[in-house]
């Protein structure tokens, strides 16, 4: 971004003193101040890297192992499960691999997840040299094998924890996007435009708005009548793009008399790329405020469905499930407390950064010197 | 104001009517209707016949294609008739009526509980800005605003109902009223009734507790670098007397439409927390009502909620106009 885009500077002198840096780089400098802020984005980094290396965190299928002269990635089935070599259908390995990798190649080898414990099913005892059985019931609490205990079946809660930071996080960013893209478009169309668009798309807004948010969730789920998690990521999107929409409305109106934007005009610029290459990188700021809050939110509704029971449908190791299995078990401690800390923690993380950019952005704040 | 009046109440009117419109159609084609699925869980040798069903589907016009189901359902409501639960074979306005009273038990308590203790809470890390003990005490605020209600709603059930059972703090796991309740006298009615409330009110209250005080604390620390207040501490006004005469009076007109804002929740119950502590209210109706696919309660309750959100707004919007002499809608 070029300083020629910045025309709206809070205080000049300020600006001026610090000519070299642009806004970015300011607001960057402004929310590294905020100890809480930068630990909330580094836990936030945490929770990325646990739900990118889950497989290999915690899994029963090998993250790289030889077999039979070639070389395979198994743990990749837990991404998408059509990513397992179906050599291991063929050569019938149900997955079990610590023996059947042994046993039907001697010379076989294979490196394995940190911990030996399946997000979907119980590992049953003599899988894993060394390791008993999952246990099963109210016997399963937090054990040298289980950390964080197993559930009803005997699914280890460990597992299914990282495996479920996949789905939280991905729910977060995914149906924010879609919600920060329609919030965004629609709110650049009614700010610009003005006129009997944005008459139009405001109506659009306060209706959306109005709708109570479960009534309109929860009927947009039954009608899909297998929602997936890429449903009910998409239907939180559709949700929850009103207070994007509105603050972007806002600030379009606020940059379409200024100086810049009427020398594009003047320039002869075409409307959209006045509205999305000048306008819309001078008015992201605060529409960050309220995406990073959306995040929480999304996170919120995502575990609040499946823990209703509304959520995607099994085998999915999703926050929201571990509660609900929690809630009809109550004496299962673990079932709530990890699962339900997990949940907070993610939350306040991203209503921490939320509050970080705010006052990093914020030029009100900004001109307090603080 | 009068015209102003007149155009808001139109607009919310047309607002009305699409949301309704919207949720109409979403509900009626979400798959299986209240016939079938009342069916499904009765045993298969109670099965009604095709032409039953065909006669009871006429007798509640789901024969119909949804848009004429609406329009019949707009004219009902012309008359004031929100129309008969189909699952439950009772007349929606009786239900809700059922349904309200358990809820505002919990949102009123809860309200008055979190005005109660968030102004004090406002006023102390005001006079106590920046201290230590202040520090402490908004974070703990902070973390709790973020803590979501089925969060602590479950912790707190593992709590007192489950590791605290068989002591004093034991305290019931689900419902408002025990089994034995009709057997109690007046006051043991009253205290079991108090011993059920104990856990939801905490959960309704405890975030908006951290919301109110944090509310009071921003808007009087804006407050009290005013002039007025220091005229008054110069002129030998006590602290006490600075803090909730001259400067909280100040504050009351973001608060008061915060007011006109909660209306909704106050009826609206929580569908989670009421499904969590199996409390008789308005959420758990709506839940119950979803997978029942009982159209006229979902309808009945989906314009109670949207009539209560747009009256909310516009009665913060009024409640704006007549603490604030300078705002007018003219």
């Amino acid at each position: 971004m070029t300083e020629s885009q910045q025309p709206d500077s809070p205080s000049p002198d300020r600006e001026l003193a610090l000519a070299s840096r642009s806004f970015w780089a300011e607001a960057w400098r402004r929310f590294g101040r905020r100890k809480l802020a930068m630990g909330a984005l580094v836990f936030v980094g945490l929770l990325a890297l646990v739900a990118i290396f889950s497989p290999a965190i915690a899994g029963t299928k090998p993250i790289v192992c030889k077999y039979k002269g070639r070389l395979y990635f198994p743990a990749m089935a837990y991404f998408n499960p059509r990513w397992e070599n179906e050599v291991f259908y063929r050569d019938k390995f149900r997955k079990r691999y610590p023996e059947n990798l042994k046993e039907k190649d001697p010379d076989s080898w294979a490196i394995w997840p940190l911990v030996y414990q399946d997000p979907f099913r119980r590992v049953h005892a003599g899988e894993w040299e060394g390791q008993p059985g999952n246990p099963t019931g109210a016997d399963g609490r937090p054990s040298r094998y289980n950390w964080l205990g197993t559930n009803q079946e005997g699914v280890d809660v460990f597992a299914q924890l990282v495996h479920g930071t996949r789905i939280a996080l991905l729910v977060g960013f995914v149906s924010t996007g879609i919600a920060a893209a329609i919030g965004i478009a629609l709110g650049a169309l009614a700010g610009y435009l003005g006129g009997w668009v944005d008459m139009l798309l405001s109506r659009l807004i306060e209706l959306v708005m109005c709708i109570p948010a479960l009534v309109f969730i929860l009927a947009l789920i039954a009608i899909l009548e297998n929602p997936t998690i890429w449903h009910l990521m998409a239907v939180l999107g559709i949700t929850g793009w009103t207070g994007i929409a509105r603050l972007t409305r806002g600030e379009f109106i606020k940059l379409s008399k200024t100086e810049f934007v009427v020398a594009a005009q003047a320039l002869g610029a075409g409307r959209f790329r006045i509205m999305f290459r000048h306008m819309l990188p001078n008015a992201l700021a605060p529409v960050l405020v309220p995406i990073s809050f959306g995040i929480a939110s999304a996170i919120l509704i995502e575990s609040a469905l499946s823990f209703l029971g509304f959520g995607a449908p099994p085998p999915n190791p999703s926050w929201g499930t571990l509660l609900n299995a929690g809630r009809s078990n109550l004496q299962m401690w673990w079932l709530i407390v990890f699962p339900g800390t997990a949940i907070f923690l993610t939350v306040l993380t991203y209503n921490l950064i939320g509050e970080g950019l705010q006052e990093a952005t914020d030029p009100r704040l900004r001109e307090a010197g603080k | 104001m009068f015209s102003y009046l007149v155009r808001r109440l139109l607009l919310g009117l047309l607002t009305l009517v699409l949301i309704t419109f919207v949720i109409f159609g979403l509900v009626r084609n979400m798959p299986g209707t209240p016939l079938t699925l009342a069916l499904a869980e009765v045993d298969p040798s109670r099965r009604i016949s095709e032409e039953d069903l065909k006669r009871m589907e006429k007798a509640y016009g789901l024969d119909k294609p949804w848009p004429e189901a609406y329009v019949k359902w707009l004219g009902n409501l012309a008359q004031l008739d929100l129309g008969r639960s189909i699952s439950r074979k009772q007349p929606v306005t009786r239900l809700i009526a059922q349904r309200i009273g358990p809820t505002l038990l919990l949102s009123v308590s809860s309200i008055f509980l979190a005005y109660l203790l968030a102004v004090p809470m406002g006023f102390y890390s005001t006079v106590r800005s920046g201290k230590h003990d202040e520090r402490a005490v908004s974070t703990v605020l902070y973390m709790l605003y973020a803590m979501p209600t089925y969060v602590a709603a479950l912790f707190l059930l593992v709590l007192f109902a489950v590791r605290l059972q068989g002591t004093a703090l034991e305290l019931p796991l689900f419902g408002m009223v025990s089994d034995n309740y009709q057997d109690l006298s007046a006051a043991g009615r009253f205290w079991d009734v108090l011993k059920h409330m104990v856990l939801p009110v905490t959960c309704y209250t405890y975030a908006s507790l951290a919301f109110y005080s944090r509310f009071v604390k921003s808007n009087m620390e804006e407050v009290i670098r005013q002039d007025y207040i220091r005229t008054a501490r110069a002129k030998g006004v006590g602290p006490v007397r600075v803090i909730v005469h001259h400067a909280f009076r100040n504050t009351l007109i973001p608060f008061v439409t915060l007011v006109g804002l909660t209306l909704p929740a106050l009826l609206s119950g929580s569908v989670i927390l009421e499904q969590i502590f199996t409390w008789p209210g308005m959420g758990r109706l709506f839940f119950e009502a979803i997978s029942e696919r009982d159209y006229p309660t979902i309808m009945g309750l989906t314009l109670m909620f949207s009539v209560l959100v747009l009256l909310g707004q516009l009665l913060a919007d009024i409640l704006y106009a007549v603490v604030d002499p300078r705002v007018t809608y003219s």
